[in-house]
């Protein structure tokens, strides 16, 4: 009984750090920006399809795939980044809702007209499984939470001491005030959006390897999921969105387990309502700023 | 600007009644001058613009946004849809019903929402939408769960001694038609009164309109209770055309068409919604000439809206009503 | 700098709207002598991945049919348009193929709510419409006899699967322990509804019931659960691109050859098998069509596609390039592409697919084989194939 919960605890922090990785994007987006980025899930599509190419076409190694994955997104997103973001600093919200969603449907129409609309497999990886503490899992997924781990800390670290993680912390407190005193809030904006499309690659390539799978279609479900999580961990906040995510990977798989998996997906919008109306401003954000 | 300026300007007619009359003739015609396919999409248009309605006063008038509709839609559509099942009740019965019950679960979900900021609030609606999926797929004994409801007879009415049934394409425009234009003059009406005021004065500074004594919460809570109803009383005209209802009635896809509706035709503005619509419905009928890039063009589109029509079409709107009016 | 303004404003809604309203109305230029054929399928956004395959099978069809001279001297043209998956706008691509297009016959949709709706439209407009991909026992349950005259359905219901598959399952395989995995849609639920309704007959035993949303990845945690309870079978009605994922998080569990997937969920394909080998091995499968069937007719087909394409057909290609092709024999039959006498000859066609003789009961549904088949040593071997005629639930 206590190992089941346990191995569960095990699975939730896996699927977590997927979702972290992912959400950490999207909520720095979300502070220099102040928008709901709805294409968000779509540059994980991006980088999974990127290495799927790689792999597939360009027969290189999974490793390889990785960087042709993560550089292929940075690319798009500089693109968008210049032609749309950069021009939403200020915008109201309604118009950020529109925006994202019509770059969301742009770059998952265009995958689909480029590649087919065909499902496609994922070969490569390290998906031989090994038992640690008697626990069975795929050596990819430690690769996973490892990284996850990595990408944390220098987020943590980035975000204190850098000069491009002290300007997002000015810009998302207060946008006038950094135009006073010389901060280049688009270019601000344009980094981050950048950087944050970046990670979502990144996740996207971890994890292609064990979700096999691989469609046009497959970014939005993972900003369905990673929405929720923004929200809980306090839009902005990195260490709140760790954390946010851990708690719903771990809900997840409890869930799944005790409930039933049909219930899965509703678990992050369910338990974001309950949060809020305990906690209006999400659980690690002392205050309300948005 | 020279003396005989003026006098040309004094002299244009005055050309809003007659426009409004021939607008009027070209919908009551609509069927009989396009084929078959302009009539269905018009009536999608009209099954849209209600919801969008409601999204108005929501998010034009009191400046809440939010991505609930699908859920309240689909609400409205279950109720309709069931009751036509199983109990075989009259249309307007069943129109009723739509928009009480989806009104009535709109104010236990309204008021924890409501006491939450801008973006918590927008998630929060849009977790609704994906809730009411789940429900609708696990509830199997009371919503058939993914088999969805299907057969859903013809609109029927029961008038004293008289009954009769809506049927064929025309029919069912003139019927939609008919709702739609008292929608849209309960929208009017609700905009146009006392409360209308108090609506915009929460959009505009809610501490300010506070401060003013307007009871600012409850005003929030009736107008999201109203906007669900709208959007009930569409979702039971979406079960009746379509003949089906299935869980894919709650997704974001229609939330996010009833604000594209809302913003493109013009925030807080009946006519806007009107044309929003419209637009809506031609447009993406329109681009059906290259279906593989169907999407990708309507994702463009939504750019531009965003931003070379911030205000969407309702500036343009106003701008043509004056010229017409002869106003310059 | 408004007034600049306003007027570029005022061009480009002037283009948007000459462009919105002058589509409609600009109908195809009409050929008298061709048979004019509608494809619905979702081919835009998460749903793009089924219709993509249904497109491409029913567009080699076409080009074959034609290339050999067409239907009795007449060429198919075919229309596509876009469902994305959802009932309205698949009830407007319909609308659009019939009045604007003018289209005859309709094949469509893959998601059955999208059917159910497209259903009283082609009966309004009497078209016939001709359903390849959609399992949802209704369909036919309110066609032909049952109410709607224009629709026929040329794919197996989920009735027959289930029980074959029990059947097996149960009295070749010994397993009285089952788990139930399947998706969260009316096909998932519906298959598993009538495993239900025969596993008793075989003393089978249901311990678990999960259901996944489409577009799931992760498996971990309900196969954790499976192992523990002991079940020695997963059914699985689930799809395509989720039997990899499932498979390889079974042998990431240590499952792999310890419970056995059984149910529907191309088990059967090169890619599949080789994405999780120790998985499969053995897993039992009721399958319409696999492309290693051994038939000529179907062997060409896969080659043939392959070589157009670059990727193997699925069961969504297979079904949509059949049913274009039982739709030219029904219209050979007639004599005509005259769409009432294209719909007699359907009632009464004996048509010869690739996979055996087909033919349609008095509620317009294909009697269709369903082929059995287990995976052994990493290759699909038939079993054998069955038919049975459905049981109508009393009005």
């Amino acid at each position: 009984m206590l190992s089941t919960v346990l191995e569960q605890v095990v699975n939730g922090i896996v699927t977590g750090s997927v979702y972290a990785i992912v959400a950490v994007g999207m909520t720095m987006i979300f502070g220099v920006l102040r928008a709901i980025n709805f294409a968000h899930g779509e540059y994980y599509m991006l980088g999974t399809f990127g290495a799927w190419f790689a792999v597939d076409y360009l027969g290189l190694s999974y490793e390889a795939s990785i960087v042709v994955g993560i550089l292929a997104t940075i690319v798009v997103a500089y693109v968008v980044g210049q032609l749309v973001m950069r021009r939403m600093v200020g915008a109201p919200a309604e118009s950020g809702v529109l925006a994202t969603l019509g770059i969301a449907l742009i770059l998952q129409n265009a995958v689909i007209f480029v590649f087919g609309g065909g499902y496609k497999f994922f070969s490569g990886g390290y998906i031989e499984p090994i038992s640690i503490l008697g626990f069975s899992l795929a050596q990819q997924r430690i690769l996973i939470l490892v990284v996850c781990l990595v990408v944390f800390v220098g987020l943590e670290l980035m975000v204190t001491y850098s000069r491009l993680g002290m300007a997002m912390r000015a810009v998302s407190q207060n946008v006038e005030c950094c135009e006073v005193v010389g901060i280049d809030v688009p270019q601000v904006v344009l980094r981050t959006f950048i950087l944050g499309a970046a990670l979502a690659a990144l996740s996207g390539v971890l994890t292609a390897p064990v979700n096999v799978s691989v469609y046009g279609g497959m970014g939005e479900l993972i900003t369905f999921k990673t929405l929720p999580i923004i929200i809980m961990g306090g839009l902005g906040n990195v260490r709140g969105t760790f954390f946010a995510a851990m708690i719903l990977g771990i809900a997840e798989s409890l869930v799944a387990t005790y409930v039933g998996l049909q219930f899965r997906d509703t678990v992050g919008f369910a338990t974001l309502i309950l949060v809020l109306m305990w906690r209006p401003y999400g659980l690690f954000s002392t205050q309300a700023r948005f | 600007m020279s003396l005989t300026e003026t006098v040309q300007q004094a002299r244009r007619r005055d050309l809003r009644i007659p426009l409004a009359a021939v607008l009027v003739v070209i919908a009551l015609a609509a069927p009989y001058i396009g084929s078959r396919y302009v009539t269905h999409s018009l009536i999608i248009a009209l099954i849209f613009m209600l919801p969008a309605h409601g999204l108005n006063l929501l998010v034009g008038y009191t400046g809440l946004l939010s991505l609930a509709q699908a859920a309240f839609f689909g609400i409205g559509a279950y109720t309709a849809g069931l009751l036509a099942v199983t109990y075989g009740t009259p249309f307007y019965v069943n129109l009723i019903a739509a928009g009480v019950v989806s009104g009535a679960i709109a104010l236990p979900l309204g008021i924890p929402a409501l006491r939450l900021r801008s973006t918590s609030f927008v998630m929060c609606t849009l977790g609704f939408v994906i809730i009411g999926q789940a429900i609708s797929k696990n509830w199997v004994s009371l919503t058939r769960g993914d088999m969805g409801l299907s057969g859903i007879p013809k609109p029927y009415f029961e008038l004293g001694p008289l009954s009769f049934s809506v049927s064929g394409t025309t029919n069912f425009y003139y019927l939609a038609l008919a709702i739609g234009a008292l929608a849209t003059f309960a929208a009017w009406a609700i905009v146009r009164s006392p409360a209308g005021r108090n609506m915009v004065a929460i959009r505009e500074n809610e501490t300010l309109a506070e401060s003013l004594g307007v009871p600012t919460w409850h005003y929030k809570l009736i107008v999201f209770m109203l906007s669900a109803v709208f959007a009930g009383i569409g979702g039971c005209l979406y079960a009746y055309y379509l003949t089906v209802v299935s869980p894919l009635t709650f997704q974001m896809y229609y939330s996010t068409t009833m604000l594209i509706i809302v913003l493109g035709g013009g925030a807080g503005m009946i006519s806007g919604t009107v044309f929003g619509s419209l637009l809506f419905v031609g447009l993406t009928e329109a681009l059906r000439i290259t279906p593989e890039l169907r999407m990708i063009a309507y994702g463009f589109c939504l750019l531009v809206l965003v931003f070379w029509f911030k205000k969407g079409f309702a500036p343009l709107i106003n701008r043509f009503w004056n010229v017409i009016g002869g106003v310059k | 700098m408004t007034h600049i303004f306003s007027r570029r404003m005022l061009c480009i809604t002037g283009a948007v709207l000459s462009v919105a309203g002058a589509a409609p109305f600009a109908t195809m230029a009409q050929a008298a002598d061709t048979i004019k054929l509608g494809i619905v399928a979702p081919m835009s956004g998460p749903n793009a991945r089924y219709g993509a395959f249904s497109m491409h099978g029913a567009e080699l069809a076409v080009k074959d049919i034609n290339a050999a001279g067409g239907v009795n001297g007449m060429k198919i043209e075919l229309f596509n348009a876009d469902s994305q998956g959802t009932p309205v706008e698949g009830v407007s691509a319909t609308r659009r193929l019939i009045d604007q297009d003018g289209v005859d016959f309709v094949i469509g949709d893959v998601s059955s709510s999208v059917t159910l709706a497209m259903q009283p439209v082609a009966e309004d407009a009497q078209v016939l419409l001709l359903n390849a991909a959609s399992s949802n026992p209704k369909i036919t349950y309110q066609a032909g006899v049952g109410g709607f005259k224009w629709t026929y359905r040329n794919y197996p219901t989920d009735e027959n699967r289930a029980l074959i598959v029990a059947k097996y399952a149960a009295e070749q395989r010994g397993f009285t322990k089952f788990a139930v995995l399947s998706v969260d849609s009316d096909y998932g639920r519906s298959a598993i509804t009538f495993t239900k309704k025969y596993l008793p007959d075989f003393k089978g035993q249901i311990l678990s019931e999960d259901y996944y949303k489409e577009g799931e990845v992760d498996f971990r945690s309900v196969l954790a659960k499976i192992r523990d309870n002991g079940a020695q079978a997963i059914i699985y009605y689930g799809l395509a691109d989720t039997t990899p994922i499932l498979a390889r998080q079974m042998i990431e569990l240590g499952m792999a050859g310890k419970v056995t997937l059984i149910g529907n969920g191309e088990f059967n394909t090169e890619k599949t098998i080789k994405a999780a080998p120790s998985a499969l091995e053995g897993a039992v499968e009721a399958a319409a069509w696999l492309p290693q069937f051994d038939s000529p007719a179907s062997k060409a087909f896969v080659e043939k596609f392959t070589t157009s394409y670059k990727e193997a057909p699925n069961n969504h290609a297979y079904v949509h390039w059949d049913t274009v092709n039982l739709l030219a024999a029904a219209i050979k039959q007639a004599g005509s592409a005259d769409k009432t006498k294209v719909r007699d000859a359907l009632s009464k066609i004996k048509y010869k697919s690739p996979v055996g003789e087909v033919t349609f009961d008095d509620h317009n549904q294909a009697r269709l084989p369903m082929i059995l088949l287990q995976i052994e040593k990493g290759v699909p071997s038939i079993k054998g194939a069955y038919t049975a005629d459905i049981q109508y639930p009393a009005k």
